[in-house]
């Protein structure tokens, strides 16, 4: 029985680093894989997410539906950058880095001043369930089905819709997508908004699990940025085994050692896969099969 | 054509070296120039007598960051490796700067020792760092978020820092709330040692520290190290087919700028007895990148009167509330990427030269 | 006479695509060799695999008497192999002078670096625009500077990738003679080539490349009268 108990800890602790590390970096993945560009702001427009699905939550929104608004909301805010700054970088992709940046001072700061250093949060829902003796969250399940289901969903998107057919051949050939009649302008403007409220979802997912500052975003970048290192700029190839070597370690070394080695351990992942793999898991991986 | 004077050959060998001060890396030649140089350096070595004692401590403080500023100048805007973690350098250093005064004291000028081992130890980080990113030859973007991820996972550590047990041989860590008590540097002195708290004696060693730092980056960007890095920006494959380890020369120019960062935290830290882990954070990472874009990366006098302007911009904006800066750093970085992606000193210095030779004609 | 470069049995695949299939190759110092073939024959990756970039899955390179197979690019440079791209592989943000500064800089100094440099721009043509930033430079003046660039290292082996990509028939013809200068002053030169009428200004030797692997060999009317090389290379032979 106590080995059934620790085991199940292990995973359930697995499974909870998984659906953040999945959830965490899937915005900042689609727009680094289809557009070359990292978005500094990435942990903004979760924050965005967040406060836009507790508001709700607050005035009696059911919270499905406000995370959902929540993604919304970031997503629009996303098409809008789009449009006003990252539009006119496109052919300079650190400047659209240092761009984001930018924005992401404004915005953090920009809700500082308005909504003040902290906003009242919602409290996590379903309460917990008993297995085998240990208390573990219902919510946390939720978030490990929501992850897979996001895995799924992007999947779909990006392989059997035509949405996802033009969004894959405008990023491999832009000029050609661009002479076979795509917007190409309109293909990167959805394709940041569908990485801004996917940013915003995770916001709102993790929103009644968190204090809501304005710096709250700051929590998921470097899982984010490590996922996508490790994966490789193929997102739809590496990302998915980044996610789940990086989950593995780091539940490892946080059972083992504590919450704090488990991130110094990702980096260190990190570093050391830069020096092997220089093209990430994706690169690795498609070297291999080609 | 066998007349063209390549300004080889005639001058003393032994001040070869000074003739690098200028050259195709660097903006300004000339006496004029110069002339224009030494006057603002008199006037900074004035100024001090015509202002009161926190004013120049103060201005000593925005002299302390333009070594981190220049440092990250030659990384990004010479090596062309835009780095976003600068901070870890200027933060480690800072916190070795004060493990080791709070360890030994400041006597017989440990502080002076304590700062060289700062910058080294920052140094050789940077060539760890540098090492696993450019031998794994990763590029552009990874770089930013290597270097970022090392800065926030720095900042997230000393954080968890607050328990009793995370000490250093006499200095407790401290968490969230940093080092403090730190012995300011402290040089041995005929009478008694000469404590440099901020105030006039600590801004002329800074500005004499700038002026060496500054004049001999100079000659460094104008020697062959600095023409093989201008060419590894603009085409590493080629610089590589032309016999030079591209990685090698990479990572020293990272190491150069980690050093100089690393020279700002021990500084930093000396100047304000204290260091904390939020100089490790995501604002302050920022802020280097801010400086240096705004003034113009690839022109290291750019980069220098770029970030000695936004900084009193800054502090001036800070009496409304330093968020209401900070909003106004992020609107300038944007307004500076889409409008005057060379920077706004380097538009500017642009402008008065091209002026300046209609009016010669 | 001593071979400067030696390849035997050079073998590369990405996947299932051969791109060297046991290549057999050699070159005696101060040969002038012209590479042909069709798209895709392997005369780029063997260029690769030559410079370092691509690593063999099987075979050796022996260049000056050294087994080189397993150096890096850049210390197969420093050893005497140089190389000018298809592509002008300059620095365009910089002048002409600083061009050839970095191409020089690392074995040369003081008065013989200027004089060096003096040299290559009265060679190529590129005095009177020395301090022009080589990306505004004519396509021709790029590829002489990348040739500058390449020559003024003093290699014993000069890689040529289509060296008159993109020039007028005046700078091909300008080309040539540079070449044969620089082959009559003792460099040896591999060049890939898809005019034949330029081969024939520089080459005495070719060599056709074919799926990865050596077709035929021999002088220019050997390879010309040479019915299988017709067979898969007439078109291009035609045109040219």
């Amino acid at each position: 029985m106590a080995l059934f108990q620790s085991l199940f800890g292990m995973l359930y602790q697995f499974g909870d680093t998984f659906a953040f590390l999945v959830i965490a970096c899937a915005g900042l993945a689609v727009i680094f894989g289809m557009m070359g560009v990292i978005n500094l702001a990435h942990g903004e427009f979760i924050m965005c997410g967040a406060y836009v699905t507790a508001s709700l939550a607050r005035v009696g929104v059911p919270l499905p539906m406000a995370v959902l608004a929540g993604a919304l909301a970031a997503g629009f805010v996303g098409v809008i950058v789009e449009r006003l700054v990252i539009r006119h970088l496109y052919h300079r992709p650190l400047d659209s880095i240092i761009a984001t940046w930018g924005i992401s001072l404004i915005a953090t700061q920009g809700v500082l001043i308005f909504l003040g250093s902290t906003m009242q949060g919602v409290g996590t829902p379903l309460g917990s369930v008993d297995i085998g003796g240990r208390f573990y969250s219902i919510y946390r399940f939720v978030l490990m089905g929501a992850a897979v289901g996001l895995l799924g969903g992007l999947y779909l998107l990006f392989y059997h819709t035509r949405f996802g057919v033009i969004a894959r051949a405008t990023i491999q050939k832009p000029q050609m997508a661009h002479a076979l009649g795509v917007n190409t302008g309109r293909m990167y403007g959805l394709t940041f908004g569908l990485g801004a409220a996917l940013a915003g979802l995770a916001g709102g997912l993790y929103a009644p699990t968190m204090t809501m500052v304005p710096t709250m975003g700051a929590t998921f970048i470097v899982e984010s940025f490590v996922t996508v290192v490790v994966g490789g700029a193929d997102i739809f190839v590496g990302a998915a085994p980044a996610v789940a070597i990086l989950a593995f370690i780091k539940t490892g070394l946080t059972a083992w050692y504590g919450q704090l080695f488990g991130q110094i351990g990702l980096l260190v992942t990190v570093i050391l896969v830069i020096r092997v793999l220089p093209g990430g898991l994706s690169g690795w991986l498609k070297g291999t099969t080609r | 054509m066998t007349e063209t004077s390549n300004g080889t050959g005639s001058s003393q060998p032994r001040l070869a070296f000074l003739r690098r001060l200028e050259g195709p890396q660097t903006m300004g030649r000339g006496p004029l120039f110069w002339g224009a140089a030494a006057v603002a350096v008199m006037i900074a070595v004035v100024y001090p007598l015509m202002a009161d004692a926190w004013t120049v401590g103060n201005t000593a403080y925005f002299m302390i960051w333009t070594f981190m500023a220049m440092g990250l100048g030659l990384v990004w805007g010479y090596a062309g490796a835009l780095s976003f973690g600068q901070t870890a350098f200027f933060g480690l250093a800072g916190y070795t700067y004060g493990v080791l005064t709070l360890n030994f004291g400041a006597a017989y000028g440990l502080t002076i020792v304590a700062l060289l081992l700062s910058v080294a130890l920052g140094a050789l980080f940077a060539v760890v760092i540098g090492y696993f990113m450019f031998y794994g030859r990763i590029q552009g973007v990874f770089i930013g978020i290597v270097t970022l991820s090392v800065t926030l996972v720095m900042e997230t550590f000393m954080s968890q820092t607050a328990g009793p047990q995370w000490r250093i041989g006499e200095a407790r860590l401290n968490g969230f709330n940093g080092m403090s008590g730190i012995s300011p540097l402290t040089v041995p002195w005929p009478g008694g040692d000469l404590v440099l708290f901020p105030g006039p004696i600590l801004y002329y060693v800074l500005l004499g520290l700038l002026v060496l730092c500054y004049l001999g980056l100079r000659i460094l960007l104008n020697s062959p190290f600095g023409n093989v890095l201008v060419a590894i920006r603009e085409n590493p494959h080629r610089v590589g087919m032309l016999g030079y380890d591209v990685r090698l020369y990479q990572m020293l120019a990272f190491a150069i700028g980690g050093g100089f960062a690393a020279l700002s935290g021990a500084l930093y830290t000396a100047w304000g007895q204290y260091i904390t882990p939020s100089s490790m954070g995501l604002t302050a990472a920022a802020l280097p990148i801010v400086w240096v874009a705004v003034g113009g990366r690839r022109d290291i006098t750019a980069t220098l009167i770029g970030t000695l302007a936004v900084l009193y911009g800054f502090q001036a904006l800070t009496i409304y509330g330093s968020q209401y800066a900070l909003v106004v750093m992020g609107a300038l970085l944007l307004f500076t990427v889409l409008v005057a992606p060379q920077g706004l000193v380097v538009a500017g210095m642009n402008l008065v030269a091209r002026l300046f030779r209609r009016a010669q004609r | 006479m001593t071979k400067l470069l030696q390849v035997s049995g050079l073998c590369k695949a990405f996947g299932g695509v051969v791109v060297a299939d046991k290549i057999d190759f050699s070159l005696s110092a101060g040969a002038m060799h012209c590479l042909i073939g069709p798209n895709g024959a392997g005369k780029s990756s063997f260029f690769r695999l030559l410079l370092g970039e691509h690593a063999p899955d099987a075979g050796t390179i022996t260049f000056d008497g050294d087994d080189i197979t397993h150096l890096r690019s850049f210390q197969r440079i420093r050893r005497g192999i140089s190389v000018k791209f298809q592509v002008p592989g300059i620095f365009k943000a910089l002048s002409v002078r600083q061009n050839l500064e970095v191409a020089f800089q690392s074995h040369l100094s003081g008065s013989q670096l200027e004089q060096t440099i003096h040299e290559m721009l009265e060679f190529t043509e590129l005095s009177h625009v020395v301090a022009t930033p080589a990306g505004v430079l004519s396509h021709g003046q790029q590829q002489w500077l990348e040739i500058a660039m390449a020559v003024g290292v003093e290699p014993k082996l000069l890689l040529l990738d289509e060296p008159t990509a993109g020039m007028s028939p005046d700078e091909t013809r300008k080309t040539g003679d540079m070449l044969n200068e620089l082959n009559n002053r003792g460099i040896t030169i591999l060049a890939v080539e898809h005019d034949m009428a330029f081969v024939e200004q520089i080459s005495k030797r070719v060599t056709v490349l074919h799926f990865g692997s050596i077709f035929a060999e021999g002088t220019i009317a050997e390879i010309v009268d040479h019915m299988g090389v017709q067979e898969i290379y007439l078109g291009t032979v035609d045109d040219g």
